[in-house]
């Protein structure tokens, strides 16, 4: 009889202790992510880091009210979207399976666009005068959020930095010509090193 | 005997507290190290508090124009020293050239500038909560000065 009870009461302590970490863990606050911008200068042995919080953003945004930009969200001309219903684009690219949309090859450019893994990719590879390679990887929610507005001609910032912030490590952008190397990229940690 | 205890008892606990309420938006550290032409090396460490009271003897009309540049951004600036205040230490923006070495970061609640050159070195350390106070006392003064 004793030796029940005292099975129970270890069962218990482990219940218990397992529950603690689990409330524990749950109530951790979510790690600072930040975007990180590198601008590498081969030629003149220049480089410039930019790392902001994303909640320093996020905070920021909405209190701008400046030009095309108002509470965190981007009004674009009607004349700069060239009649592209983008929403209705973005709708489409979300509901199709993985696949390769766009490929354009021409003498000295080729351009891809894609979607793979929740991710909308842009691949540009251009010859023309000095060699430059583009890479473009940006997470289809942070795409969805930023035309999550009711208006077509809207891009809500705000939103696609929150998305950003809650999606994982990321490259999201790359440049490279003969001489200059540009990265853009969103991780948790506190400097470019 | 007793008295003279208690006179200075009084004086040095109104010194401390004199100092704790100076010294409770944190220091100013500016130390600049010159090495060429000639070495030189100044440091300053001040109380941060000190900066937003000496704007009141800035005469108000020289104050006017810094605050209308700067007001319309004042909404964006409080937002973003807010947060920055909350967010941990972290580096904002590092510059490297072969000449130079320009770091700015945030530790614990200062703003932290540091410059590197073959020449000189400088570093300026000043607590956020200061750059928040001193911007709203120009923006401030800049509004009492058009009325």
């Amino acid at each position: 009889m004793r030796k029940p009870i005292q099975v129970l009461g270890a069962v218990c302590l482990l219940v218990a202790s397992m529950s603690g970490m689990a409330a524990s863990v749950m109530a951790a606050p979510q790690p600072e992510r930040y975007l990180h911008v590198k601008v590498e200068d081969s030629k003149d042995g220049e480089s410039v880091n930019v790392n902001l919080p994303l909640s320093i953003a996020e905070k920021m945004l909405p209190s701008i009210n400046k030009g095309n930009l108002h509470n965190g969200t981007v009004t674009i001309g009607s004349a700069d979207m060239n009649g592209i219903d983008f929403k209705g684009l973005m709708e489409a690219i979300r509901t199709a399976p993985d696949n390769e949309f766009v490929t354009i090859k021409q003498k000295d450019q080729d351009v891809r666009v894609a979607k793979s893994n929740g991710n909308l990719i842009v691949h540009v590879r251009s010859s023309e005068g000095e060699k430059q390679n583009v890479d473009i990887t940006i997470p289809l929610k942070v795409v969805d959020a930023l035309f999550s507005n009711a208006k077509d001609n809207e891009l809500n910032i705000v939103a696609a930095l929150h998305q950003l912030s809650d999606a994982g490590d990321a490259l999201l952008i790359t440049v490279q010509d003969t001489t200059q190397h540009v990265r853009i990229w969103v991780d948790s940690r506190t400097s470019s090193d | 005997m007793v008295l003279l205890g208690k006179i200075a008892l009084g004086l040095t606990g109104t010194m401390l507290a004199g100092m704790g309420v100076v010294c409770s938006e944190g220091m100013i550290e500016v130390n600049v190290v010159e090495r060429a032409p000639e070495a030189q090396h100044v440091y300053v460490i001040a109380p941060a508090m000190l900066v937003p009271i000496a704007t009141h003897f800035i005469p108000r009309d020289k104050l006017g124009d810094a605050s209308r540049q700067i007001g319309p951004y004042m909404p964006e600036i409080r937002a973003a020293l807010g947060q920055l205040r909350e967010t941990e230490d972290f580096v904002l923006v590092d510059v490297k050239d072969r000449e130079q070495h320009v770091e700015v970061q945030k530790i614990g609640g200062d703003l932290i500038v540091d410059v590197h050159d073959a020449n000189e070195t400088v570093h300026v350390s000043t607590p956020i909560r200061a750059i928040s106070s001193t911007l709203e006392q120009l923006v401030d003064s800049g509004i009492d000065a058009t009325q």
